[in-house]
């Protein structure tokens, strides 16, 4: 699969789960890449992602940028 | 036509071309022959103790037909009593009262030594003094030039030194054969330096002569570290000028040097901060008139520009030079091949599907025609293809529409951290 095919995968199952309202918890960084928690708007359903692909890493961040300007 | 003087530290001159502290400003009649030339001003060669130098001196590098790609050499300074030296400054000084001499000095590092040079040469007039922390053979292995010039403390006390009895504008000159210039560059100013300038030149061997084996150059058949400049070195000075320009500590002006062979040289180096520029390897290549061009070229620019003098250009891209973890990991360029222009020799292709990210594509199309054509969204805006593509115009870098808004390495390092986001190096 293409580099440009991995990025599309890996962001659409992050916009699955943002768009079911789920919010990133945590990032987790190593040499895969990044695990990444997310926690539903209620706290009680957790879904893990392991975002390995540069591009989706980038896109995952620029989430999480927003995320924290919008909860500041 | 747009004002060209310049004031560095206090020294004028009537054009920022300067000729560096080299062969060419071994003598006054160079010197002089350089400012009927038009050069603005010159940087004698380093006075010190007489050297005595060896045969051959110089090696260049030529590069798919470009003689003078690199040059090395491994001449000392001033072979001539300082006396001569004196008495030809004095009278160069005396014929050409508007154009900047400056003395390069190099003496053992002890402080009576640097009082009793900087008082005699200022005597006979020099509009300021350049210290020789740079030279990178022979002077070195004394405890002199870059040797002393890669250690800061030895920078600061030497400057501070002369600064005690100088009269004229200091200017330290810096050695690249150093891992951060930056750090002798604060220590020059904070010795009290009035300038600095950058850079001397680059340890370096030309070559082997594969049917003798001896290193080029050689001198009967040995041969020893050069120093290197010409073209080659120009990204790697031009660098460290402005790192230096950048640096909140050193706010002292600059004098850039290194591979500066033509007006557009010189532009760089001063939006990099450089108030004005040395130059020496391109007039050994093609003689004192090159600043004829030189003088041409910038009055054009700075007239296409609207710009009235060169001195509102110092600086002006220093704040567009940053650190990695600042620039935009969100912004996009991809290559696009201009099917009309390209030659299909195939170059980009090779080197993206080899060497890169293998999203050119060779297609042919209903006529029966090969083209090319570059898989935009796979595209990583590497530049690789459009730097070997032989064809003005091929290929185009283009910006594309921005998805995602600016983020840097540093500000997603920040809501990595705020987030309490953890590093795990242990996998």
């Amino acid at each position: 699969m293409s580099e440009h095919l991995q990025f599309l995968a890996q962001r659409e199952q992050i916009d699955i789960l943002i768009g079911k309202g789920y919010r990133i918890q945590s990032v987790k960084e190593h040499l895969n890449g990044a695990t990444v928690e997310f926690f539903d708007a209620e706290g009680n359903q957790q879904e893990t992602l392991l975002v390995g692909n540069a591009n989706a890493r980038k896109y995952l961040s620029s989430l999480l940028v927003k995320q924290n300007q919008l909860s500041t | 036509m747009a004002d060209l003087r310049i004031n560095l530290a206090g020294i004028e001159s009537p054009n920022p071309f300067w000729l560096a502290s080299a062969p060419p400003t071994n003598s006054g009649y160079q010197v002089q022959r350089a400012f009927e030339a038009g050069w603005g001003g010159a940087v004698w060669k380093t006075l010190g103790d007489p050297i005595l130098n060896v045969t051959s001196r110089f090696a260049g590098i030529s590069f798919n037909g470009q003689r003078v790609a690199g040059f090395n050499n491994i001449e000392l300074i001033t072979d001539r009593p300082l006396d001569v030296n004196l008495k030809e400054i004095y009278e160069t000084k005396k014929k050409f009262p508007n154009h900047a001499v400056i003395a390069s000095l190099m003496v053992e590092p002890q402080q009576e030594k640097w009082h009793e040079i900087v008082k005699r040469v200022e005597d006979v007039g020099v509009d300021g003094l350049e210290l020789n922390f740079g030279c990178p053979h022979g002077m070195a292995e004394r405890g002199m030039g870059s040797a002393s010039g890669q250690v800061p403390a030895l920078v600061e006390r030497q400057t501070y030194w002369v600064k005690e009895v100088a009269k004229t504008p200091v200017i330290v000159k810096l050695t690249p054969n150093i891992t951060d210039i930056t750090a002798t560059a604060e220590a020059a100013a904070n010795g009290g330096a009035d300038a600095i300038s950058m850079i001397n030149t680059i340890n370096s061997l030309m070559g082997v002569d594969l049917d003798t084996w001896n290193p080029i150059p050689h001198v009967a058949g040995k041969g020893a570290h050069g120093g290197y400049c010409g073209p080659a070195v120009k990204p790697i000075a031009l660098n460290m000028v402005a790192d230096c320009a950048r640096h909140p500590q050193i706010n002292i002006p600059i004098s850039g040097i290194g591979g500066i062979s033509n007006w557009r040289d010189a532009v760089e180096f001063m939006l990099m901060g450089a108030t004005g520029v040395q130059v020496c390897t391109a007039a050994m290549h093609h003689g004192f008139r090159i600043v004829e061009d030189m003088i041409e070229g910038l009055n054009h620019y700075l007239d296409s520009k609207g710009i009235v003098s060169v001195s509102e250009i110092i600086g002006k891209s220093v704040p567009k030079y940053s650190d990695w973890g600042d620039l935009d990991l969100n912004y996009n360029i991809a290559a696009r091949i201009n099917t009309d222009v390209c030659i299909n020799c195939n170059k980009c292709y090779i080197a993206c599907e080899d060497t890169s990210h293998q999203c050119i594509e060779r297609l042919t199309d209903s006529t029966g025609k090969s083209y090319l054509k570059v898989r935009e969204e796979d595209c990583v805006g590497c530049n690789l293809c459009s730097i070997v593509c032989p064809v003005d115009g091929a290929i185009d870098m283009i910006e594309l529409p921005r998805e995602l808004p600016p983020m840097t390495w540093n500000e997603r390092q920040a809501v990595l951290n705020a987030a309490a986001c953890k590093v795990d190096i242990s996998k």
